[in-house]
């Protein structure tokens, strides 16, 4: 019994060439076409995605609990951890921006550290996975915009240069959280959704598509 | 089950997300092929898709000299003035002593997409000129891998969330760059989005075959 389900490219010994998208044999070892590697599914997939996905939730701490933004004005000096800015924006009733800051930078790499591993899990257990192939896709396409309070930090550093005025520093909060994003976008990018489908066939899932009526 | 080893053909397709395999069906225009088993959509099929992304790709590397020339933000307060150029926030940073934010903001912001208007340009035009193109499948993989380290459009949301954040403290006027960087993200977005990939390497790899 091979362990890919039936039906699949794999089971055929056909490699789908996961930088041109040509589907060959995997013992032409290399893909004809654009010289890339031909694997059958991402290699030490799930190795990789665990280290990254528990690397960046180490870093998510420092990340929130270090100053990102250090303001001084005339006013006074003033340091922003990332929560410490939303609860700045809703307080002056900023209730857009608020919003979002939360969104992007404190909802979306908690929900996708969480489902990441939770997609580790279901590679091995193989449950839903037409739903797990789902959260996959959304994991991977939302990641990207947690980076926006970076931006912020990098467009007030660059606009304030006002120096006897108001002068910007960046905290240390910044490179963690910029880490967390990086190391998640990387590991969403090893995980490979079809071992999924291939723990799926073992448990017998009902999401599997006979390959007659394909 | 009995085990078909057919040998590598571009008759066949994969599904990139469960691996189901199909043989490849003919399709029509505006026509969009979506894995049975687990709803990703695997490609499209636009007639002239390389023509229109050659078009956009053009128009995105104009608006994207612009929006680095020009002044993207200025800053007022009381009788001082800043201006920023788009590739200050990268070397912006630097200066303050962050360089290796500098970087990852650098690489999001310039390299990438750099990688993907100057490759595309290379590649399509190449392609539609029926050169020969050195080096072609290297970059058309390059620029492919580059797609998603591309930010331009959460750069532009940051954009808009500073502008409220420094409104209290001081008067800011948005740049032509600013308009110049909105144009861009249209036009790259499109562009992207309007490749057929699977014509693009099938060309590529007829050029190559020559």
């Amino acid at each position: 019994m091979s362990e890919f389900y039936p039906g699949s490219a794999a089971a055929r010994g056909l490699a789908l060439c996961h930088a041109c998208g040509r589907v060959d044999a995997i013992e032409q070892e290399y893909c004809p076409r654009c010289g890339a590697r031909l694997h059958l599914r991402n290699p030490a997939s799930l190795q990789r995605t665990l280290a990254l996905t528990l690397s960046a939730l180490l870093l998510y701490f420092p990340a929130n609990l270090l100053p990102i933004l250090k303001v001084e004005s005339i006013t006074g000096t003033q340091t922003n951890t990332i929560v410490g800015g939303v609860i700045q924006f809703w307080q002056t009733k900023d209730y857009p921006v608020a919003i979002i800051i939360f969104t992007a930078s404190v909802m979306i790499p908690v929900l996708k550290i969480i489902a990441l591993l939770w997609l580790c899990l279901a590679a091995r257990l193989g449950r839903h996975p037409f739903g797990m192939t789902r959260l996959y896709r959304i994991t991977e396409v939302v990641g990207r915009w947690s980076m926006v309070d970076i931006f912020v930090v990098a467009i007030l550093v660059a606009v304030v240069q006002l120096g006897s005025v108001i002068s910007i520093h960046v905290g240390h909060a910044a490179l963690s959280f910029a880490s967390v994003v990086i190391l998640t976008m990387l590991a969403a990018i090893s995980f490979d959704p079809r071992l999924i489908w291939d723990a799926a066939a073992e448990k017998q899932s009902p999401d599997l598509t006979p390959n007659e009526t394909r | 089950m009995r085990v078909v080893r057919p040998s590598g053909s571009s008759k066949h397709i994969a599904c990139p997300d469960c691996d189901a395999l199909y043989l490849a069906p003919a399709l029509r225009e505006g026509e969009q092929v979506i894995c049975v088993q687990c709803h990703a959509s695997l490609f499209n099929y636009h007639r002239n898709s390389l023509q229109r992304a050659a078009a956009l790709t053009v128009a995105a590397a104009f608006l994207f000299v612009a929006a680095n020339c020009f002044p993207f933000m200025t800053l007022r307060a009381g009788f001082r003035e800043s201006q920023m150029i788009l590739s200050q926030s990268t070397f912006g940073l630097e200066h303050q002593g962050s360089p290796y934010l500098g970087l990852a903001v650098g690489l999001f912001t310039l390299v990438a997409p750099t990688l993907i208007i100057g490759g595309l340009i290379y590649l399509l035009f190449g392609l539609l000129a029926g050169r020969r193109l050195p080096g072609a499948i290297l970059l058309c993989r390059w620029v492919y891998r580059a797609r998603r380290w591309n930010m331009l459009e959460v750069f532009l949301l940051g954009a808009l969330v500073s502008l409220l954040k420094l409104g209290k403290l001081a008067t800011l006027t948005l740049g032509i760059s600013f308009w110049a960087f909105v144009g861009l993200i249209i036009c790259l977005t499109a562009a992207l989005s309007s490749i057929d990939y699977r014509e693009l390497w099938a060309r590529l790899e007829a050029i190559d075959r020559e």
